[in-house]
């Protein structure tokens, strides 16, 4: 199957698999308890403005209809309008998302960046202090809480020592991205500057657990593929070592380590509540809390459609680049 | 200066104003750790008093960074119902009336406010040479259109604040005057109370000329602050108006940021990123109070935190059986340990700075062997009871909520547990529209905007009150009878109220919420009892 036809394929499902997802979303909030009306309006209202309210915000209208008007304009990007802010949707999501993936890429390079190189280290000293340490780090990444993890990194870090801020996003990616185009270096080096200064804890902290599950899984993956025979093979045909390990051993290593990058990936776009609310970073995580507890449904659908779109595309992706790493792989 | 001229059955109107001046009595309370809100009220009208707060007294400027549970839903004074979105826009905008950081009543954009005689209605004269934020000068038709855009639908839109001022038909300009003639639906006794708590005034044209999402994310009011800048969700900066027609703010550039989390907000103070925090919870006080840059302040709020009791059902239509309840638990323990001492504890359903409260009255004393033998009196020994309860909505809700349970549950002849709930769910429960509907036994606070008991106790305990959970015929009928009397006569009848409501024990009298805020100590700011936090009256010590 050539790569156009797989990734149509592939689109097709995945239209499928958000498509279940707003459904289930949607479906959702008809059997969840609290009516938006409570939340926005104080109880001793009085009735005629709590109706007024109600119909104004297509509350009263039968169930297939509400979900007709929703799901027909998802296709064009319409995903409605917030109930407490009364304004669209997908701005306030898409207002959103920059600071989400800036935090999951940010995450996801520092758990590369060390999980890699740790865990191929691990695997060729077994046995020794190095492993036992690389071992001990992962179990530790895998077993901490990260909401413990970003709360103690603050209290120590930044309220200890002064390193870091505590929280909060003052310049973004696109805002440094402008700075650049605009010409004014000096003001995007500072930007990059700040923006790198608080991004660290948060990073840090969403990406630790994925740090140590990278690191087992390339330990692992590495010892069992320099037990091989091809690999043995190449020892035999002389290579150097380093070449041994590195083109031959880690890159079929890699595999399923890419497959796990990937999928996490798409977590960390949407797990990255708690690590949000603790760093008070002002991404999906953030609004898709404020939207639970307002009972501000639209946004809520608009955030998880988001986030099942991103989840979606990242596993295509990954799928695509499966065959490239591995060309034993074929698209189908 | 009281109304003493009102004929009407007060009752029927308190029951009327109800909506209007208990705002945020339930639901107001939309931040987390029980962030909520009321507006201190005091009935009547009267002369000029000037605006007692001045900003800076040695002259400098300075920068504050407030940091609130949420952010605002949005900038439109008139569009919402939520105490951190009231925080933010009262900076811009302002009332013809307000009221000082006591809660007494203050002119603000109105130099005088009077009765017009021999009509349903009221006047205010508008003081001279007040501007806009874009510069233009306030006109009567810029307050009538504000209250007509709150109290009339066609005006505009469907404001859901219409009932806070509750017996307002409408306004008009007085022509050739500067100043503006309220009209009432009946005599509106505390027609000055509503306008001294709520009613931004916002200019005609500029409202009428931009669109609704435009509206939510500008500013042009008469306030202190002007808008600089507003990203949603994330962060909005002030700056002071230099054109203000009082004094200049001493805060320079005022900006709004939110953290859910408390430890955040905690550590944002600690390390002088943020100036004011709000919702301290206890265990956080040490820290705050022991480090060099912070401290804390704290103020008693108008909300009363309650266990209502179904009268109507086994056991607790037992007298007895709720006085035991009251005296099983040991609530100067709960308001020190678990509240941290941010907390007072209530024997009766109005607090101490409310009209009504009745000083003679003390909260059950802990007292378990009273407790025992009197649910052996009352019959209902064995009895098993679960007390409903949110999470997250007052402070410290499940652990005060846990320790109730706890102590009855260590009675012998008593067996309690707790249920967590969904304040949603809880509250569509709560409003189910009549006693029978309403869960058993459950916790819930209640703020009031007008200081008034009678209020308190209408919504609460009259038998077709909102929240009621109780009928006693002669609690009834002294609320009836404090609805046909003003002043000291009617402060005595809730007195004698309060004394029955404490007899009687229709709840278990729980704690007065108390407003904790962080403070760098580089500011100085006394915390309101309204919950208002008012940068204008800042300074630096």
């Amino acid at each position: 199957m050539s790569l156009s036809r797989f990734l149509i394929k592939r689109s097709l499902q995945g239209l499928f698999v958000i498509w279940g997802v707003i459904t289930v979303v949607f479906g959702l909030r008809f059997i969840s308890p609290g009516d938006p009306a409570n939340v926005l309006l104080p109880p001793d209202v009085d009735p005629e403005v709590r109706a007024q309210v109600i119909a104004e915000l297509g509350l009263n209208e039968p169930l297939y209809i509400q979900y007709w008007e929703f799901i027909s304009g998802v296709p064009v990007g319409d995903l409605g309008l917030s109930l407490v802010t009364r304004t669209p949707v997908t701005a306030r999501v898409l207002a959103k998302l920059p600071a989400t993936l800036e935090l999951a890429i940010a995450a996801t390079v520092v758990a590369i960046v060390i999980a890699i190189p740790l865990g191929v280290l691990s695997a060729t000293r077994r046995h020794e202090p190095a492993d036992y340490g690389a071992t001990v780090f992962s179990l530790v990444g895998i077993s901490t809480p990260n909401f413990w993890l970003g709360v103690m990194l603050i209290i120590v870090l930044s309220v200890q020592f002064n390193l870091f801020p505590t929280s909060q996003r003052p310049i973004g990616f696109d805002g440094i991205v402008g700075l650049l185009t605009s010409g004014n270096l000096d003001a995007a080096i500072d930007g990059f500057g700040t923006w790198l200064w608080h991004i660290t804890l948060p990073a840090i902290t969403l990406g630790t657990y994925f740090t140590a599950l990278i690191t087992r899984l390339t330990r692992s993956g590495m010892l069992d593929q320099l037990g091989q025979t091809y690999v043995r093979a190449t020892r035999a045909k002389g290579l150097p070592e380093t070449l041994v390990r590195y083109k031959h051993a880690l890159r079929n290593t890699l595999i399923p380590v890419i497959t796990v990058i990937g999928l996490q990936l798409g977590t960390l776009i949407g797990g990255a509540v708690i690590t949000e609310a603790v760093f008070a970073w002002p991404g999906l995580g953030t609004l898709i809390i404020n939207s639970i507890n307002a009972r501000d449904w639209p946004v809520l659908q608009g955030s998880l459609i988001v986030v099942a779109v991103g989840f979606v595309l990242v596993n295509i992706l990954v799928d695509a680049l499966y065959a490239y790493v591995n060309p034993q792989v074929a698209y189908d | 200066m009281a109304d003493n001229n009102s004929h009407i059955n007060r009752r029927s109107y308190l029951k009327l104003a109800g909506g209007a001046a208990a705002s945020a009595a339930l639901a107001g309370c939309t931040g987390d750790d029980g962030e909520g809100t009321e507006t201190t009220t005091t009935a009547g009208g009267g002369n000029e008093t000037e605006t007692t707060t001045t900003p800076s007294e040695n002259g400098d400027t300075f920068d504050v960074t407030i940091t609130q549970g949420q952010m605002p839903s949005g900038l439109d004074p008139h569009d919402h119902r939520e105490t951190p979105t009231t925080i933010v826009v009262l900076h811009a905008y302002e009332g013809v009336l307000t009221r000082d950081a006591d809660g007494a009543v203050q002119t603000a954009l109105a130099t005088n406010y009077e009765r017009i005689e021999g009509e349903n209605a009221v006047r205010f004269d508008l003081r001279e040479g007040v501007t806009f934020h874009n510069g233009d000068e306030l006109t009567p038709e810029d307050v009538a259109y504000s209250i007509n855009r709150v109290v009339d639908e066609e005006v505009g839109f469907a404001s859901p604040q219409s009932d806070q001022l509750a017996g307002v038909a409408g306004a008009e300009a007085i022509e050739g005057e500067n100043a503006v003639k309220v009209n009432n639906d009946g005599l509106n006794p505390i027609v000055f109370s509503e306008f001294a708590t709520y009613l931004d005034v916002m200019q005609q044209s500029w409202v009428e000329n931009n669109d609704k999402s435009y509206i939510a994310q500008n500013v042009n009011g008469t306030g202190p602050f002007k808008l600089d800048s507003y990203t949603e969700d994330e962060v909005v900066v002030f700056s002071a108006y230099e054109e203000y027609w009082q004094e200049r703010a001493a805060v320079d550039t005022l900006t709004f940021r939110a953290a859910s989390e408390a430890s955040t907000r905690v550590n944002q103070l600690l390390q002088g990123e943020t100036d004011v925090i709000v919702n301290v919870p206890p265990q956080e006080v040490s820290r705050i109070n022991n480090s060099d840059n912070a401290s804390i302040a704290a103020a008693p709020s108008t909300r009363i935190i309650y266990n209502g009791l179904r009268y109507d059902l086994e056991p607790f239509d037992s007298v007895k059986f709720r006085q035991a309840l009251n005296y099983a638990i040991d609530l100067e323990s709960i308001v020190q340990n678990i509240l941290g001492g941010f907390g007072a504890q209530t024997g009766q359903p109005t607090l101490p700075e409310f009209v009504g409260h009745n000083p003679d009255i003390d909260p059950y004393p802990y007292d378990p062997d009273m407790a025992e033998q009197l649910v052996e009196e009352s019959g209902y020994a064995g009895a098993e009871i679960e007390l409903n309860t949110p999470v997250g909505r007052y402070l410290k809700d499940l652990e005060v909520a846990q320790a109730v349970v706890g102590y009855i549950d260590e009675l012998p002849n008593v067996t309690a547990t707790v249920r967590q709930r969904d304040f949603g769910s809880l509250v569509d429960e709560l409003l189910a529209g009549s006693i029978e509907k309403r869960p058993p036994w459950f916790l819930i606070g209640w703020g009031e905007a007008t200081f008034d008991g009678g209020l308190v106790m209408e919504a609460l305990l009259a038998s077709d009150g909102t929240l009621t959970t109780w009928k006693n015929d002669e609690f009834d009928s002294l609320l009836e009878q404090a609805g046909n009397q003003s002043g000291e006569e009617r402060e005595a009848t809730l007195q004698e109220a309060n004394a029955l409501a404490h007899e009687q024990a229709p709840w278990i009298f729980l704690n007065q919420q108390f407003s904790v805020y962080g403070v760098n100590n580089a500011i100085k700011w006394e915390p309101r009892s309204d919950e208002r936090i008012d940068a204008y009256a800042m300074s630096q010590p």
